[in-house]
């Protein structure tokens, strides 16, 4: 009997009408060509900033956690041949990731040949920041999201699962968490861990997973109360394998792909902490860090010509939009996709 | 419908209660040193921090700690903000109406907007005009307030000098400081027109303009996709039919009819907005140098003010009680047939 089942196929994933649907969405296909350009982006950070990597002398600590001789950065970090090219891709260290500085001047200077985007305050190459910031924004999200959707998964899980007294303890939280304010809660949090990247990124998923933990508790009510639960409880099946084996695995799809469409808002709010101040310090490649920079450069010069600098806040911010509407394109094609009524 | 009013009112207590378990127990992971600055309430004091934490006991363990703080608070001592070198309860007279006048000069268009565009949006269902608004919807969701808000004055208050930014400009706020003009709400829109003094309402609404643009062009979006699909799914039903079939107007039966009952899901999303647009829209009154609670808040947490932080948000948590149980009074003026027992 088993083997009957076995043969009878599930429809593959990119044959179903849901898929179909996102398909032929000409948004969701804007949206999945900038994310990929994103994502190249992000992978081949050490190879588009090599010249600015050899250029500079604050990028030396990077070059020696990586290896690397300066005359030879840009050999060996544009060959696919060299081990140097793999390491920087895969496992670059975190030196890298502060943006290195032409001089010590304090002014920012336009685009020139040498930094093709020009420099922010304090002589930072605004290219260097803008393309590893995209390896920050990768990281920021997914994170996030991760540890909120993990976190979510426990506590809904155990709501929906365990009933009673633990799902309405669970759902009282949840219910306050909700109704708070997120960007309060993570300035309270960062201020008392103090603030950084780490700190930021642990406070907004200490405080994202209310949301996946109402979404799961949900569908795993509704499939708990399918037939197939019942046969397989008739069966003598043990709750906890009713639950690994049954309700797990038809509750948690629609979850995961919802979840990881809040990537982008994930590193919008990231981006709006790092540009109060409480996000990543000074000179990390963060797009929100950089964007701070224009508090001085507009507010600070004289009237009638805001737009003397503009290429120190422009691009940054220029990168966060697209970034998020990357997402966002593609979150909205996916949420219609799964509810085609809408 | 006043019993169940009484018992929203009182679960605000136990919302509050709950946050501030949820903010003392964060404290203890703060030394007895920084914790004691809670409790001072002059400049003088922050010297004798030793006698502080011999007098409130800071040494010792979360219940005795809770039970001081919580009589503190309730005989109304919130206590001293370093930031604004005054008791927090001061700071917090002095800041709310700021952000109260800003709440409702960007959340009165926000709304507006949000709604007017969804009704569109859903009567022109597949158009070239609904595929056009959910771009729009989508880029203005994608928008950070803070891009937006330097966007906008770079270009319109920096490029062309229109507006302004701040609240009032300086000489009229010396003049205020100084005068007979009463502070009867202490919305400067709204005083300069009790006094008399028109001006004065002017400049506080030129001045109100960019910040609410720039939240209108990011926050209205959500309304509005809230707005059309809920609209979808009214001009769906068969009441809608019905009406069409009697011959009423086109306009009578979307604007009657469909959009009143279409109207509860914006309600329900609106409310704790404005909830939160009032505990202070950090961001945007930082950019804009507009003295509200948000500018003050985010100050304190790059300072490590943990008791103006505290006061921070029992005071939003407050607000967003209120705002809830608002939302729900609302749902009886706009539906007559909701009920609550």
């Amino acid at each position: 009997m088993h083997d009957d089942l076995d043969t009878r196929e599930r429809e593959p994933w990119y044959r179903s009408k849901t898929f179909k649907r996102f398909r032929r969405n000409p948004l969701a296909i804007v949206g999945a060509v900038m994310l990929l350009g994103f994502v190249v982006v992000a992978l081949f950070a050490p190879a588009i900033t090599a010249p600015q990597l050899a250029e500079s002398r604050t990028a030396r600590p990077c070059l020696r956690d990586l290896g690397v001789k300066r005359t030879e950065v840009v050999s060996a970090l544009r060959n696919p041949l060299n081990k140097i090219f793999w390491k920087a891709v895969l496992t670059p260290p975190e030196s890298c990731y502060s943006i290195p500085r032409a001089s010590y001047s304090p002014l920012p200077k336009p685009p020139s040949e040498k930094h093709p985007l020009g420099l922010s305050g304090n002589s930072y190459d605004i290219l260097y920041g803008l393309v590893w910031g995209t390896r920050t924004a990768f990281y920021v999200g997914f994170l996030v999201v991760g540890i909120s959707l993990m976190i979510g998964i426990v506590m809904g899980g155990m709501a929906g699962f365990v009933g009673g007294w633990v799902d309405n303890f669970i759902m009282r939280v949840t219910d306050v968490m909700l109704s708070f304010p997120g960007l309060v809660f993570v300035m309270i949090v960062a201020s008392i861990f103090g603030s950084g990247l780490t700190q930021v990124m642990l406070a907004l998923a200490v405080i994202g997973w209310a949301g996946y933990a109402r979404l799961f508790r949900g569908d795993i009510l509704k499939t708990k109360a399918q037939d197939f639960v019942d046969a397989a409880r008739a069966l003598g099946a043990s709750p906890l394998r009713i639950f690994w084996k049954h309700v797990f695995p038809n509750a948690i799809g629609t979850l995961v792909i919802l979840a990881s469409m809040d990537i982008g808002s994930v590193v919008l709010s990231a981006a709006g902490l790092s540009f109060l101040g409480l996000g990543a310090p000074v000179g990390y490649a963060d797009w929100g860090q950089m964007t701070s920079f224009a508090r001085g450069y507009i507010l600070g010069t004289a009237q009638g010509s805001p737009f003397d600098f503009w290429y120190v806040w422009i691009y940054p911010s220029l990168m966060i939009v697209l970034f998020v509407l990357a997402w966002n394109l593609l979150g909205d094609a996916v949420r219609d996709a799964l509810d085609p009524k809408s | 419908m006043f019993n169940y009013i009484t018992r929203r009112l009182l679960q605000i207590p136990v919302v509050l209660f709950v946050l501030s378990l949820i903010i003392m127990g964060l404290m203890q992971l703060l030394s007895p040193e920084q914790r004691a600055a809670a409790f001072v309430t002059s400049d003088k004091q922050i010297e004798n921090l030793d006698l502080i934490i011999e007098k409130y006991h800071l040494r010792e363990g979360f219940v005795v700690q809770y039970k001081l703080w919580a009589g503190e608070v309730l005989r109304g001592n919130l206590g001293f903000s370093r930031i604004s070198k005054e008791p927090v309860l001061t700071t917090i007279r002095k800041r709310f109406p700021a952000s109260m006048e800003l709440a409702l000069a960007a959340f009165v268009p926000i709304v507006l907007v949000g709604v007017w565009l969804g009704t569109q949006a859903a009567t022109h269902r597949d158009s070239l005009l609904d595929q056009l608004l959910r771009v729009v919807a989508i880029v203005g969701w994608s928008l950070p307030t803070f891009v937006v808000a330097i966007w906008l004055v770079a270009w319109i208050y920096g490029g062309l000098g229109w507006f302004g930014i701040g609240r009032l400009p300086s000489s009229l706020l010396i003049e205020l400081a100084g005068g007979d003009f009463k502070k009867y709400t202490g919305l400067f829109t709204i005083d300069g027109l009790l006094n008399g003094r028109l001006d004065i309402t002017l400049e506080a609404l030129k001045r109100l303009v960019l910040p609410a643009a720039a939240l209108v062009i990011v926050v209205s979006a959500g309304i509005m996709r809230v707005m059309r699909s809920s609209m979808l799914d009214e001009l769906g039903k068969d009441y809608v039919r019905t009406a069409r079939a009697k011959g009423l107007a086109e306009k009578t039966v979307v604007y009657k009819h469909a959009r009143r009952n279409a109207l509860i899901p914006v309600i329900t999303m609106a409310g704790p907005m404005l909830g939160r647009m009032i505990g202070g829209i950090v961001v945007i009154e930082l950019i804009f140098n507009f003295p509200g609670l948000g500018e003050w808040a985010a100050k304190a947490a790059l300072q490590l003010d943990v008791t103006t932080l505290l006061a921070f948000v029992m005071l939003i948590g407050l607000i967003m009680a209120v705002a809830n149980l608002l939302v729900d009074i609302a749902y009886v003026v706009v539906d007559p047939r909701i009920r609550y027992e």
